[in-house]
């Protein structure tokens, strides 16, 4: 038990990150585990200093020191002379003297680590080593755990490689987050046009629009502005829109369920459509079948979102009235058309990225086997390559699917469905910089947590990558 | 057991894969079929239940020159089996099926072209595609003799492309015999010079041409082949990806001969006589709500949609290379530095940091370009980067680095010359995705001022109109899918030309 936290101290203590957050989260412990250290190198140093003098004095004594002189000289004049350099320079003088006192150095520091071995002192510890074994002492790590709990939780965390991924991935998360607020605010915030002017109108007077710039501080220095914007991340207070005066977060909550509920459908009909067929075509390829699909999956990825939705608008709603128009808020049947629409370029992807992997795989020398073994066609494809195959279709779905979410604005547009996307495309003319920000900052959290989840679902599919995780 | 059946299939194949011809001719008369009948589903009027009668004619003219070529195919393919070679009779026939480019079927045109040689070089196919895109670029611009009235350069325009057409069309019978092998005769000197220069209308595939000819005018060995011109050869082998290039070239060069022979007024100027017309020959695509002529305004609107497409691309690859190169080579924290200032700009999604950039700066050309491009520089950047990592281990570098190379010249010289292959393949398919991307900024109101004729301002236009008018909707939108999946078909045959694996 202790042994493991020692390790597990040391461990974190080489990460310069981790030595920043365990300084921070256990602050008592270190400072006064700094004090006792500093104390007891005094007294160590004194005693090293004095070992020291006598060893280089033997040194000198026994003519060590003047035969490493001689050698260094030696050695110097002759690699000088192997390169056609004068030898009475002020730059040979001047390697001379750091070569003399290179090798001088190592030699005393040799004899001062006999004199330490002979006598039994055992070597200095570092800090760290020296905090370790003040923790062995029952009572002060009882007092250290009181004192800087938040340290043994993040040590805690540290120890399983599960629980340690996680939380470096979340870590990354907020940081980028923050990152994503500075980008897009300062965008903004020297955009050339003024939300006060779009918002109270052409009629607007200048006392008007300095009282709106005053109670939404838009009248304050930039690094003012952006850190309240900070403040409101961390808070997750994202404040109040300029227009309409709502708040951004209850309008970000009634808003992206709806995206989501779209993208999640465009999903299922996309990996419903695509694996089978990105198998079917790897399973024949060269054939006509193959080409066929290829082709249409091609064209899939060609197709302008909000091109194709005109044209399903054309052909269902106006033409044959099958399906409404537009979005209808509780009429599921009013999402299909959009989902349709956008997980026609998801399935497009999918099986193209399906058809390479699985073909991939089925190059490889166990299926040779599997084959040569007598096994069933369709037991090869199902049990033996499949399982591989999967690892990178699992990817790029979860990357189409954050794509997904953050880039249906154009086909909330087209379907006039009240989501996300079109929520920050339609603020974006004022600019509306409270909604805009918590818009985007929301989207990106939620494609960073898909990603999460798509990562540790590798874990599970690809015992490589769990080993790999298990030896960091 | 497989029948004996089989194995005499197996070699006729092998008999008829020695003739480029068949799959030229296959493929003519299948993509013809499938035109003709694209078209008769389009001549189908849902509303009223009848089919339109142009539509018909042209499905008609598609349909009868797929059974052309079927014919010739079937004829080519037993006296193959025959005899094992082509008789003068038949390949005349390419005479009749190549003159089917008069109604813009390039596949039964382009089939005719090569029918017709005996003895067919890479130049040749090459300039066969050449030549096909001045005649399709000539019949387009022929169009406009139906409208009231011409603009003052059309004349000029025509017999331009005209001299053109000349040029080709006699270089071509020149290339085919004058090329040997890796080796051209010295007379080709000239003809490359001639030909480069008629790169000036847009046509890239006489750029291509000249240049592969100045390359084997001056080739020492000629057992020796060329690097980039094998590239070349394994892309003509597929031909879907062949036409793809040759639908971008089409519209590069439509983009910039339609300078000359298209009037810019018809498609900007309000003409409040000639409102929401139905298509027709005098405006195939018919006229929008202002009265401009849809067909006109699609044609300017490549323009806009390939400029900022390219332009863009390339503002995003050369970033994108610098800051990979500079990651993968001093890893590290310089590498952590960068990435995750990219992994920041990786995480604002879609088109949102454009649409944030435009919302900030305005809305012209150049913040647009500036825009898309910033935005697609961390995935260019992470291409570079992976290929960068691999390559700094490599053997090559070590032995550069051991003589002394400095940094800039390892990196410049041996590392990225290396990992061009994936890079190529990602712009091509960029490209696609910016024009995409473009109209989209245009149809959300973000884009180009909508009196400019691009192909998402006319969409947007059209979607207002899309119960009464559909045609307004329907046309650019086609433009844009051709364009994007010409690029796609492109960047897929890029894949397996530069695959080293092919090597």
């Amino acid at each position: 038990m202790k042994d493991k936290l020692d390790k597990l101290m040391v461990r974190a203590f080489g990460k310069p990150l981790y030595r920043i957050a365990l300084v921070l989260l256990g602050l008592p412990t270190f400072v006064a585990g700094f004090v006792a250290y500093l104390s007891k190198k005094g007294q160590d140093d004194a005693g090293y200093q004095k070992i020291r003098e006598t060893a280089k004095k033997a040194a000198e004594e026994d003519g060590t020191l003047n035969r490493i002189r001689d050698n260094a000289k030696l050695y110097l004049t002759n690699k000088y002379r192997h390169f056609g350099k004068k030898t009475d320079s002020a730059e040979f003088e001047k390697e001379l003297e750091t070569q003399i006192r290179q090798d001088e150095e190592a030699e005393i520091q040799a004899r001062v680590n006999q004199i330490y071995q002979k006598e039994g002192l055992g070597k200095r510890s570092t800090f760290i080593e020296f905090l370790c074994g003040c923790l062995d002492n029952q009572m002060l790590l009882a007092l250290s755990i009181v004192t800087s709990l938040p340290m043994y939780v993040l040590l805690l965390i540290s120890s399983n490689p599960y629980s340690r991924y996680i939380f470096e991935r979340l870590i990354m998360m907020i940081f980028v987050a923050f990152g994503v607020v500075f980008v897009v605010f300062t965008i903004l915030h020297f955009a050339s046009s003024s939300p006060a002017a779009n918002v109270l109108g052409e009629t607007a007077t200048e006392q008007q629009i300095a009282d709106f710039n005053h109670v939404y501080g838009l009248d304050k220095p930039y690094a003012v502005q952006l850190v309240n914007n900070f403040k409101n991340l961390a808070t997750f207070d994202l404040g109040n829109s300029y227009a309409g005066n709502e708040d951004v977060m209850a309008a970000i909550l009634r808003k992206f369920p709806v995206t989501l509920e779209m993208s999640i459908y465009a999903f299922i009909i996309a990996a419903v459509i695509a694996v089978p067929i990105g198998i079917l075509t790897a399973v024949k390829p060269n054939t006509a079948f193959d080409y066929i699909f290829m082709f249409i999956a091609l064209v899939g990825l060609s197709l302008p979102a909000f091109w194709f939705g005109m044209v399903m608008i054309l052909t269902f709603s106006i033409n044959s009235h099958i399906l409404p128009a537009s979005y209808v808020e509780g009429n599921k049947l009013s999402l299909l058309m959009p989902a349709l629409v956008s997980g026609t370029h998801l399935a497009a992807s999918l099986a193209r990225n399906t058809r390479s992997a699985l073909l991939e795989v089925l190059g490889q020398d166990y299926i040779v086997t599997a084959r040569a073994k007598g096994l069933s066609n369709v037991r090869v494809i199902v049990k033996h390559a499949l399982g591989n195959a999967m690892i990178p279709i699992v990817t790029v779905a979860g990357l189409q699917f954050g794509g997904t979410l953050g880039g249906s604005a154009v086909i909330e547009k087209v379907f006039n469905v009240k989501g996300i996307g079109s929520y920050v495309i339609d603020k974006q003319f004022l600019p509306d910089i409270p909604a805009i920000l918590g818009g985007v900052v929301y989207v990106s959290i939620v494609i960073s947590l898909v990603n999460l989840a798509v990562d540790l679902l590798y874990v599970y599919l690809d015992p490589r990558i769990k080993s790999r995780l298990k030896s960091q | 057991m497989k029948s004996e059946n089989y194995f005499v299939k197996k070699a006729n194949q092998r008999k008829l894969n020695r003739f480029v011809e068949d799959r030229y001719l296959s493929f003519a008369s299948g993509a013809s079929a499938f035109l003709g009948a694209a078209c008769v589903a389009l001549s189908y009027d849902m509303k009223t239940k009848s089919f339109g009668m142009v539509p018909l004619v042209v499905a008609g003219l598609f349909l009868g020159e797929a059974a052309l070529a079927f014919l010739i195919w079937t004829a080519f393919k037993s006296q193959v089996l025959k005899s094992g070679e082509v008789s003068g009779g038949l390949r005349l026939s390419g005479i009749v099926l190549a003159a089917s480019i008069i109604n813009g079927n390039i596949f039964c045109g382009l089939a005719g072209l090569i029918l017709l040689k005996k003895n067919k070089n890479l130049e040749y196919q090459v300039g066969c595609y050449m030549l096909l895109v001045e005649i399709l670029i000539i019949i387009v611009s022929y169009l406009n003799v139906f409208k009231e009235y011409v603009c003052d350069s059309f004349f000029i325009g025509m017999g331009v492309l005209a001299a053109v057409i000349l040029i080709h069309g006699v270089s071509l019978p020149l290339v085919a015999s004058r090329v040997h092998g890796n080796k051209a005769d010295k007379i080709m000197f000239p003809v490359a010079l001639v030909l480069i220069a008629t790169t000036l209308t847009g046509n890239l595939f006489s750029l291509l041409l000249g240049l592969m000819l100045l390359r084997k005018c001056y080739t020492k060995e000629d057992h020796v082949s060329i690097a980039w011109i094998d590239v070349v050869k394994r892309l003509f082998r597929s031909q879907m990806a062949v036409l793809g290039a040759f639908v971008i070239v089409f519209l590069l060069t439509m983009s910039i001969c339609a300078n000359l022979t298209f009037d810019y007024g018809i498609a900007i100027d309000n003409n409040y006589s000639l409102i929401l017309r139905e298509p027709s020959l005098a405006y195939p695509f018919g006229t929008d709500d202002y009265g401009r002529c849809v067909f006109t305004r699609v044609v300017f609107g490549a323009r806009i949609s390939l400029t900022v497409g390219i332009m863009s691309t390339t503002l995003s690859i050369v970033v994108g290379i610098i800051l990979g190169a500079i990651a993968g080579f001093y890893s590290g924290s310089t590498d952590n530095i960068i990435m995750r200032i990219l992994d920041v700009f990786m995480a604002i999604p879609g088109l949102l940091l454009p649409i944030a950039i435009i919302a900030a700066f305005g809305t012209n050309t150049a913040n647009i370009t500036f825009a898309l491009g910033v935005g697609a520089i961390p995935s260019y950047a992470r291409t570079i980067r992976a290929s960068v990592l691999t390559l700094s281990d490599a053997e090559f570098v070590e032995a550069a680095r051991a003589c002394g190379a400095r940094d800039k010249v390892i990196i410049f010289k041996h590392i990225l010359p290396n990992s061009m292959a994936p890079l190529i393949i990602r712009a091509t398919l960029g490209i696609g995705a910016g024009v995409t991307a473009v109209s989209s900024l245009s149809y959300l109101g973000l884009g180009i001022a909508p009196q400019i004729p691009e192909w998402g301002n006319i969409l947007k236009a059209g979607s207002s109109y899309l119960e009464t008018n559909a045609y307004m909707a329907i046309f650019p939108g086609f433009a844009i899918v051709l364009l994007v999946l010409a690029f796609n078909f492109l960047g897929d045959g890029l894949r397996d030309a530069l695959d080293p694996k092919l090597k």
